[in-house]
């Protein structure tokens, strides 16, 4: 009973701290958040289906946020989640395969203002990252679907810098996520998921490591400040290769990427004279 | 700078590494007959089970594929080289064509005809539901055909065929001319035979492209559903040389059985799971891929020995009399069955 009443008090006190705290910064951290749609080319092969390489059309949305630490503005926290869904053709034309996917992100990143030229920010910090999805071969009778699922930790990092064309503000930006260690699913070279069902499962997960697993997530291009938003216009290039249990996995993907930009911030009417440090511009 | 440089130089030796490379064969004649022949080389599962010689093979077709003028004539050499694995699930699919080994069933009499049984066994009067037909024969036996494991059926739907029989004093379950389908269906129907969580069969798979790269077989099991109903007296399985697939893994897990009776022809076999790939010029490729036991951890790829070995001859054709059926009748009407 001691023990509840002293992490009772423990915890009030955090929260009362907190909130003193919070009242008292006079540092408001809009929101970045970005919704954008992409259109593109898929390129897609995956052994343990099909020995040929696919190719067609892509299509994604994508979402993500980004914002300050409380504890530092040099520091600032994105999270994104973007959902994927492939069709392609295999050489002949007479067959199609599917592929979708959803991968959701987070990343702490470091930043720093003014690097080299004066409007230019940099930033790079750790990701986690998650993925899930699937192939659909309609082709293939007893072996039609392969799951794809991983995670994986590595590097985020992205760099912009903001300039104007004629009297528009604009803010170039490149950004990459590359995973370097985590796990992923695979089956094993000729095993069939009905095996799976039966459960064996040994070895179905595989240390995610560049020898077997290497991913690059890059984005790049403009945001136009058009008044309290920003339209972008980007290219979306997503590199994913496995190479395991003798099944090689490659999704190549470039797009353009068309989204609104826009920050929002929630304010309190006993905030005063708020000093404004946003996460990305 | 320089350092970003030098960043930026060893990102893309990674990207440039870390992509694997994937072999492609060309769409020539060449190229889709190595790759048919690599394909099968590397995931085919059953070479020394048939004593096959796959290099041999290889050396003995490659030079005629290269005389190949047309795709038709591509399609037919190919089919002659698969007809070596003598296996059911070995299928080329092509636009104009599809190649199945059909010997496992062609050299041997059909021992089945649906006409005879619905005339002169169930006198047309029978329920029939996903494809499946039953009845109570006038010896009170039940009977039961299931033409397929393609089309599902419900656990609901099974409980309803059973409970129609509950008060017949045995059972037949004709599996004749059932080409196989979904593994799930055959455990459905063979969980409705056990008490008890019982071993079915092992499983495995190629671990590698070498031709003995095999994984240890995995042991799986059937079990009864709870509150389902199951059937545990007398049964006969019918079988011919067109049981084949999941349907002749059934009756390899209903062999083990006590109460169970094989009746009739060998099973067809086709034990291994088959996996399918396709080749450059668009053709669809299907072959075993993963062989499958029973539970004593043997093959069946070549096909269950019945208990009761029956053919139908052209005088019961004659006689509208299907012998096999009659056979189990008899064996299940028999005073020693109930002793």
């Amino acid at each position: 009973m001691i023990n509840f009443r002293y992490f009772l008090c423990l915890a009030v006190s955090a929260v009362i701290a907190f909130g003193a705290a919070a009242q008292s910064d006079s540092i408001v951290r809009p929101v970045t958040s970005a919704f954008s749609l992409e259109v593109g080319a898929a390129h897609l092969a995956d052994t343990y289906l099909t020995p040929l390489k696919y190719s067609g059309w892509h299509l994604g949305i994508a979402y993500s946020r980004a914002q300050c630490m409380a504890f530092d503005s040099r520091w600032q926290l994105d999270w994104s989640v973007g959902a994927n869904f492939d069709n392609v053709q295999n050489p002949a034309r007479n067959a199609t395969m599917y592929s979708a996917d959803i991968t959701p992100q987070i990343a702490m990143l470091r930043t720093w203002r003014n690097v080299g030229y004066k409007g230019v920010k940099v930033g790079i910090g750790p990701a986690l990252r998650a993925r899930a999805g699937v192939l659909y071969l309609s082709r293939n009778g007893n072996n039609p679907a392969a799951a794809k699922g991983e995670i994986t930790l590595g590097a985020q990092g992205f760099a912009n810098r903001r300039f104007k064309i004629g009297r528009l503000p604009v803010t170039a930006f490149y950004q990459a996520t590359l995973p370097v260690i985590g796990a992923f699913f695979t089956p094993d070279y000729g095993q069939l998921y009905y095996e799976i069902y039966l459960g064996e499962r040994n070895g179905l997960v595989r240390p995610a490591v560049w020898t077997q697993y290497f991913s690059l997530d890059q984005w790049a291009g403009l945001d136009l400040h058009l008044g309290g938003n920003s339209l972008r216009l980007a290219y979306h290039g997503d590199i994913t290769s496995t190479k395991v249990n003798g099944i090689v996995y490659r999704n190549v993907r470039h797009s353009f990427a068309i989204g609104v930009v826009t920050e929002w911030l929630t304010l309190s009417s006993r905030r005063k004279s708020p000093q404004n440090i946003s996460a990305f511009y | 700078m320089k350092h970003i440089r030098n960043i930026l130089l060893c990102l893309l030796c990674c990207i440039c590494c870390a992509c694997h490379n994937i072999d492609e064969q060309p769409n020539t004649v060449n190229g889709n007959f190595e790759l048919l022949w690599q394909l099968f080389d590397e995931h085919y599962c059953y070479f020394d089970a048939k004593g096959v010689d796959w290099r041999a093979v290889h050396d003995d077709f490659a030079p005629r594929a290269e005389n190949c003028r047309t795709q038709r004539e591509l399609f037919i050499l190919c089919s002659e080289m698969l007809d070596c694995l003598r296996d059911g699930h070995v299928n080329l699919i092509s636009s104009f064509d599809t190649y199945s080994y059909r010997e496992w069933w062609a050299g041997y009499p059909q021992n089945f005809n649906r006409r005879v049984l619905l005339e002169n066994y169930l006198y047309f009067s029978y329920a029939s539901i996903n494809g499946i037909t039953y009845a109570v024969l006038p010896c009170n036996v039940g009977y039961i055909h299931i033409p397929s494991f393609s089309t599902p059926i419900g656990e609901g739907n099974l409980d309803n065929i059973l409970a129609s029989m509950a008060g017949c004093r045995a059972l037949i379950v004709d599996v004749r001319d059932n080409g196989g389908g979904d593994l799930t269906m055959a455990e459905r129907w063979g969980s409705r035979f056990v008490t008890e969580r019982t071993l079915a069969g092992y499983v495995s798979h190629k671990t590698g492209p070498g031709h003995n790269d095999f994984s240890e077989p995995y042991p799986f099991y059937y079990s009864p559903q709870p509150l389902r109903y199951v059937w545990t007296k007398p049964v006969a399985v019918l079988t011919n040389r067109s049981t084949f697939s999941a349907a002749n893994t059934f009756v390899g897990f209903m062999r083990g059985r006590e109460n169970v009776t094989l009746v009739g022809d060998r099973t067809g076999g086709g034990s291994g799971m088959p996996i399918s790939y396709e080749l450059p010029v668009g053709w669809g490729v299907r072959m075993s891929a993963a062989p499958m036991l029973d539970a004593k951890g043997q093959s069946t790829e070549e096909g269950i020995v019945p208990d009761i070995r029956v053919d139908i001859t052209d005088a019961d054709i004659a006689a509208g009399r299907d012998a096999i059926l009659d056979r189990a009748i008899n064996f299940l009407t028999a005073p020693a069955q109930y002793d």
